[in-house]
């Protein structure tokens, strides 16, 4: 018995053996883990399916467990391109020399936050944050996002003159977009700020319920996600890869693929768009 | 343990013997606990934790296998990593325990890297390795490595000498190394790298948490987006493996199953030389310490946040999570000895102390802190319920093994006069050399959310500024080793050795 058991056992872990081997010439790609990984693995394969069918190359996505871990795995060229946000986006082309930001969503030219409260907090929605959230608790979203935390934190210091942990008697991080409207959704806390695009699909999807938590203000536009490719495309992939790959992600308009991000389609874009980002995660000590 | 002719007044505290000595240091740690609890964040910030509660029970009841992504990939890297990083570890720390006793370089190098939590070391090799099987192995490798040097130094030392003596003269030292004292510890050294490998598995597990595909990538994800029947079946697939370990980790199948795993392991990264070396020269150093500029390096130490409460609540989470283990083992360990109660409530009772104890904290507190929020209390009952339940697992093994000598005293009589006298300095010995790993644990689980020191090391990990997360874990692993000095100090050595029983017990599970 004993030993049938543990034969078994060997068979059962020797058996998926495929697909640990590293491939050189697979074209890799990420994005940071915004929302539900179970949607991300789902819908990015998807993705994967059709940028190899358009490049010709062997295209593989990665998942991540973080932003850092995003960027992380660009710098080592793990990922040769990635969809990140607007901060991890700029730090990745930091650490990157001469990576470029090739298109981004046709909503991420002017993107926006939502602040949120749970019912309870009795806020209405408004042209600015009321005075009464002094002292509430609040979530951001991921650490270095920039709908969760950066332009939220900043417009926060604008409106108050203070240190968020200054303004509300708590401040966490809920780790990303999804969890931050289920943590205000529960009253783990009365506010949070959240990526707008997520929140909007989440109310359309009936994934929310919009009599326990509401918009109480909506933050001025902001430049937002984008695709990132490493310089070095070119150089492993051949010539006129880079430009390549930004028209096949511009010409992306399968509504399914698209609803994935979500977006209506992309637009071009490049690096000098995220400047201001840049500078306020400049101020914020979030870069240097 | 009997009192000293010298004590007039034999009152509890008051006596110069083992047990006055030991009540004293325990209602001493109580005490300072319960002064210092009102410092601690202990806040439930979640409004209805208890619907929350039912359904991850309800998860864990009636789990959904169907909905595990490639569940046997995951098993066999979980698998692979923790073999090949225990199998590394030992290749590294063999020679160092050899030379344990000898330099005390080697012992400081070993208190360093063993201080680091594994996960901090994952994260430091991430930046180099990326998500690869070298980031798994290397985690859990190096302060494996640290921890076997220390441990098998102890069990070579303390093999009996007599064979040793009646070689002849001159025999060369490799000789009688070979032939004398590596035979005599073998069953020693084999079944503590056997635990080793344990912790290994739930350490692999963990790995998870920080992004590589091991089981706990998607136990993390299930569990947080609250898909709790897919976060059961993760569960009982771990348990499932802890519990088979007998059968699949036999002696006879090692080869095989080191082999075969080396298969399983992978991705293998594309190690870049020039990146390597920048981060190793470059980033993980304050760029004013480099330049050789002292008033810079006054700015950029100045530049970092006030770190006085992350180390605050990191060291006050270590010490209600002793405290808090010392209650739990107290009030536990009875549940699963053969002394009390009767064969169902014994079965239940072991159960318990098996579940949690397998069970990482880390996990435990991830829970938690979703059922409660993130204040200092989810962190708390983790730490102690998963030590707390260790301790008493092995107290009540001990317990087990002594004969009570007035058979007719009444349950409560048997636990007071018989049996806690004597076990309770062992499960007081055990406490002190888990505090260590308390605190270890109490800095980690800042990367879940908790104001500990992991928390703002995982601040400065996220946004990409090494030198400080680099910083901090030094602060972190100094501040480990000196409340493991503490502990050794205050640990109740004389008492623990004329108990073989015990002896055996702590030297196959240290730490």
């Amino acid at each position: 018995m004993r030993h049938t058991l543990s034969a078994l056992g060997l068979i059962l872990l020797a058996g998926p053996l495929a697909a640990t081997s590293a491939m050189a010439d697979t074209f890799r790609f990420t994005a940071i883990p915004d929302e539900d990984e179970s949607r991300l693995v789902e819908r990015f394969t998807k993705v994967a399916d059709y940028l190899e069918e358009q490049l010709g190359v062997d295209v593989e996505y990665v998942p991540v467990k973080s932003y850092g871990a995003a960027v992380t795995a660009f710098r080592n060229n793990q990922v040769q391109l990635a969809w990140f946000g607007g901060l991890s986006g700029v730090q990745a082309r930091r650490l990157v020399p001469d990576s470029v930001a090739l298109a981004q969503g046709a909503e991420d030219a002017a993107f926006t936050s939502y602040f949120i409260a749970h019912d309870s907090t009795g806020l209405e929605s408004g042209d600015e944050l009321p005075d009464a959230v002094e002292g509430m608790t609040f979530t951001f979203g991921a650490k270095t996002s920039t709908s969760g935390r950066l332009m939220p934190e900043h417009y926060l210091r604008q409106r108050f003159g203070a240190d968020p942990e200054e303004t509300f008697s708590r401040v966490g991080f809920s780790g990303d977009h999804s969890r931050t409207i289920a943590l205000v959704e529960a009253g783990t806390y009365d506010i949070g700020a959240v990526n707008f695009s997520v929140w909007d699909a989440a109310v359309e999807d009936g994934r929310v319920d919009t009599d326990k938590v509401q918009i109480i203000w909506t933050t001025p536009s902001y430049p937002d996600y984008q695709w990132t490719l490493r310089g070095d495309a070119d150089e492993r992939f051949g010539d006129g890869f880079t430009d390549d790959v930004r028209q096949v992600l511009l010409d992306m308009t399968d509504p399914e693929l698209l609803a994935s991000f979500p977006r209506s389609g992309f637009i071009p874009a490049d690096n000098s768009m995220y400047a201001p980002i840049e500078e306020v995660a400049e101020n914020l000590g979030l870069v240097r | 343990m009997s009192l000293k002719y010298g004590d007039r007044y034999p009152g509890l505290l008051r006596g110069t013997g083992i047990g006055a000595r030991l009540a004293r240091h325990s209602l001493t740690l109580l005490a300072i606990t319960l002064l210092l609890m009102p410092l601690a964040d202990l806040h439930v910030l979640s409004r209805d934790p208890w619907a929350e509660l039912g359904r991850i029970a309800q998860g864990l009841l009636m789990p959904h296998f169907g909905s595990i992504d490639a569940p046997f990939k995951a098993l066999g890297l979980t698998v692979s990593v923790a073999l090949w990083g225990t199998l590394a570890g030992v290749v590294l720390g063999f020679p160092l325990a050899l030379l344990f006793s000898r330099s005390r370089l080697v012992r400081a190098g070993c208190a360093f890297v063993r201080a680091i939590h594994e996960l901090f070391w994952a994260l430091l090799f991430l930046q180099i390795f990326g998500l690869s099987a070298l980031t798994a192995l290397a985690a859990l490798a190096i302060p494996y490595a640290g921890i076997f040097a220390k441990v098998y130094a102890e069990i070579l030392e303390s093999t009996p000498s007599a064979a040793d003596d009646a070689l002849p003269q001159g025999t060369g030292r490799l000789s009688r190394f070979l032939y004398c004292e590596l035979p005599l510890a073998f069953g020693q050294l084999a079944a503590y790298t056997r635990y080793r490998f344990e912790c290994g598995l739930r350490a692999s597990v963990l790995l998870g948490f920080v992004g590589l595909p091991t089981l706990g990538f998607q136990l993390e994800s299930a569990f947080r987006e609250g898909r709790y029947f897919e976060a059961g079946a993760v569960m009982w697939l771990f348990y499932a493996l802890i519990a088979s370990l007998p059968w699949w980790a036999h002696r006879r199948l090692l080869l095989p199953l080191t082999l075969g795993s080396l298969l399983l392991l992978g991705p293998w990264p594309q190690i870049d030389g020039a990146l390597l070396w920048r981060f190793l020269s470059t980033d993980i150093w304050p760029a004013p310490l480099l330049s050789g500029d002292l008033p810079g390096l006054v700015a950029w130490a100045r530049d970092i946040p006030e770190l006085l409460p992350a180390i605050g609540n990191t060291l006050l989470l270590g010490l209600l999570g002793t405290a808090g283990s010392l209650v739990i083992a107290m009030l536990l360990w009875p549940l699963a000895s053969r002394h009390f109660g009767n064969r169902l409530t014994r079965a239940a009772g072991s159960g318990l102390l098996v579940f949690l104890r397998s069970t990482p904290e880390l996990m435990l507190a991830f829970v938690f802190l979703l059922l409660l929020g993130p204040s200092l209390l989810p962190a708390w009952l983790a730490l102690a319920l998963h030590n707390g339940a260790l301790i008493a697992f092995l107290v009540a093994r001990h317990a087990d093994s002594l004969e009570p000598g007035m058979p007719d005293l009444p349950a409560s009589g048997r636990l007071a006069y018989e049996l806690l006298p004597r076990v309770y300095p062992g499960l007081l010995a055990l406490l002190y050399y888990r505090a260590e790993v308390i605190l270890r644990e109490s800095a980690i689980l800042g990367m879940l959310g908790v104001a500990t020191l992991g928390y703002v090391i995982d601040d400065y990990f996220q946004t990409l500024m090494f030198d400080v997360a680099f910083a901090l874990l030094l602060i972190t692993a100094c501040l480990n080793v000196l409340v493991d000095a503490l502990a050794r100090r205050l640990r109740p050595r004389d008492v623990t050795h004329d108990d073989p029983c015990l002896r055996q017990e702590q030297l196959s599970y240290p730490r």
